[in-house]
């Protein structure tokens, strides 16, 4: 993959041989903690420049600091998320959507999709997210005293929840899961099939709704009206692969991390157990401790930011994973406190674009250790297993073989 | 105590009203309404609690109504005591 040079204007010093994805710990690692190693971002200058930052090997500008990164996400003008990073694999430029609109094009769709994921649905939809995980893990239980979190329980639970708000079958998960699995980890081969496969899906089922319109998201988008006209195919499909792709891999992982940690912190496993009002409030901890996500913006102009000369074009990377271990806005950043107060952490990014499935992904993750730490005896990694995480746009964790006998 | 609302900064967390729902109102799409908001005695450790969660720093404690001491708050109210 051709690296591109850095650019004439960002000066030498501020130049640093830090990556999300090849920096020690990001390529697939054996009991990894991608996490912590990029903790080292604070060892330095709070903003650099990352000569290959992104999946396509572009360099970026790297924000360390949470208020810098609050300020970046904040100020859309200055600092746009237009940049089609799916559709590029494709080699086309739409959108998705309201990821990658700017005020005031974004608004009017945010308004659109808000109150299907606000926090008074995502509590009508809460009974369902718990028996879910209740048959899930019963099923596992039933069944032995080991298995594989992300196959038995975590990719099954997020993905069902979210193939159910879609409206689309659970027999499809396997399929789908690959899909997101080689788009966000695969290979430059393996990326651009994938996004075809997952284009021409939503673009059939948009077909489908519209003919046979039935009770999902998908009938709602195709039905749906913004500044009073209907939405553009485009718009259709940015919707459609936005939620499409951000439902399926990033509750999961979070899960996997969760539940690593708690099977190699006894202490805080046994705590949460007997004490599971403690969950809701160690569930922000966990969120800071191990969010998935780099969010990534483009300057809109020439701009001198925090000492970093910041020129129109650049990509400017806010990863949420190391504003979480600012040690400016966290005490002790890299230890895990279940009981952490005041916690205001940046996984579910800030300003417009705050994650619109920040809500549901929260009440999945509270249900699910709820439940796992409810049915399930002490729990360990299973001896001579490791699991293997990774960095990346984002960060994952393969396999999570736990023993309870 | 009274809470200034920039509902400009709001991005719909929700994080004050998981903290403090009798007091943060959020609308249909899960932004805190408009306007700012005087805190009952009694609920004011709540709330300050829900300023302090919230990620975009949406929410400010007047300071100017804070930092007065209210003689008031401390003495009792007609009918009691």
């Amino acid at each position: 993959m051709a690296i591109n040079p850095v650019p004439d204007h960002v000066p030498p010093e501020m130049v640093r041989d830090f990556s999300l994805f090849t920096s020690p710990g990001m390529p697939p690692t054996p009991n990894g903690d991608p996490h912590a190693a990029v903790a080292c971002a604070h060892d330095g200058p709070p903003i650099f420049y990352s000569p290959y930052n992104t999946q396509d090997g572009r360099g970026t500008w790297v924000i360390t600091r949470a208020a810098d990164q609050r300020k970046v996400l904040q100020d859309t003008e200055t600092f746009s998320s237009h940049r089609s990073i799916f559709s590029s694999v494709l080699g086309e430029t739409w959108p998705t959507i309201p990821l990658e609109l700017d005020p005031p094009a974004h608004g009017a769709f945010r308004s659109l999709l808000s109150p299907l994921l606000s926090p008074k649905r995502v509590t009508a939809l809460e009974p369902a997210v718990r028996e879910r995980a209740i048959t899930l893990i019963d099923g596992i239980t039933a069944s032995g005293t080991s298995c594989d979190v992300m196959k038995d329980f975590a990719f099954p639970f997020t993905v069902g929840i979210f193939l159910r708000f879609l409206g689309l079958p659970d027999q499809g998960l396997d399929t789908f899961v690959g899909w997101a699995k080689d788009l966000l980890h695969g290979n430059d081969v393996e990326r651009p099939v994938a996004a075809r496969k997952i284009v021409a899906f939503i673009d059939e089922l948009a077909n489908n709704r519209r003919k046979d319109p039935v009770d999902d998201l998908m009938t709602f988008i195709v039905q749906a009206q913004v500044e009073g006209r209907r939405l553009t195919d485009d718009e259709i499909r940015g919707i459609g692969v936005l939620v499409f792709v951000a439902g399926l891999d990033t509750v999961a992982a979070a899960i996997g991390f969760d539940l690593a940690y708690l099977a190699r912190n006894i202490k805080d496993q046994e705590l949460l157990r007997s004490e599971p009002d403690r969950i809701v409030l160690a569930t922000e901890e966990l969120l800071r401790a191990y969010p998935p996500i780099q969010l990534i913006r483009v300057a809109t102009k020439d701009i001198d930011f925090e000492g970093a000369p910041i020129r129109k074009g650049d990509y400017v990377s806010c990863a949420t994973m190391i504003a979480n271990r600012d040690p400016e806005e966290f005490e002790s950043p890299n230890t895990v406190d279940l009981a952490r107060e005041h916690n205001r952490h940046a996984a579910f990014g800030y300003g417009p674009h705050r994650c619109l499935g920040s809500h549901l992904a929260r009440r999945e993750i509270v249900i699910g250790l709820e439940e796992w730490l409810a049915r399930l005896p002490t729990f360990r990694i299973k001896e001579g297993t490791a699991p293997i995480t990774c960095g990346g746009h984002v960060f994952g964790i393969e396999n999570l073989i736990l023993d309870w006998s | 105590m009274r809470i200034i609302v920039h509902n400009a900064k709001c991005q719909g967390h929700a994080r004050c009203s998981a903290q403090a729902p009798s007091i943060f109102t959020l609308d249909d799409e899960g932004y805190v309404l408009r306007g700012d908001i005087n805190v009952a005695q009694g609920d004011e450790l709540l709330a300050s609690r829900a300023v302090r969660s919230c990620p975009e720093r949406a929410l400010e404690v007047d300071s100017s109504s804070a930092a007065r001491f209210d003689p008031a708050a401390i003495q009792p109210k007609a009918g009691e005591a």
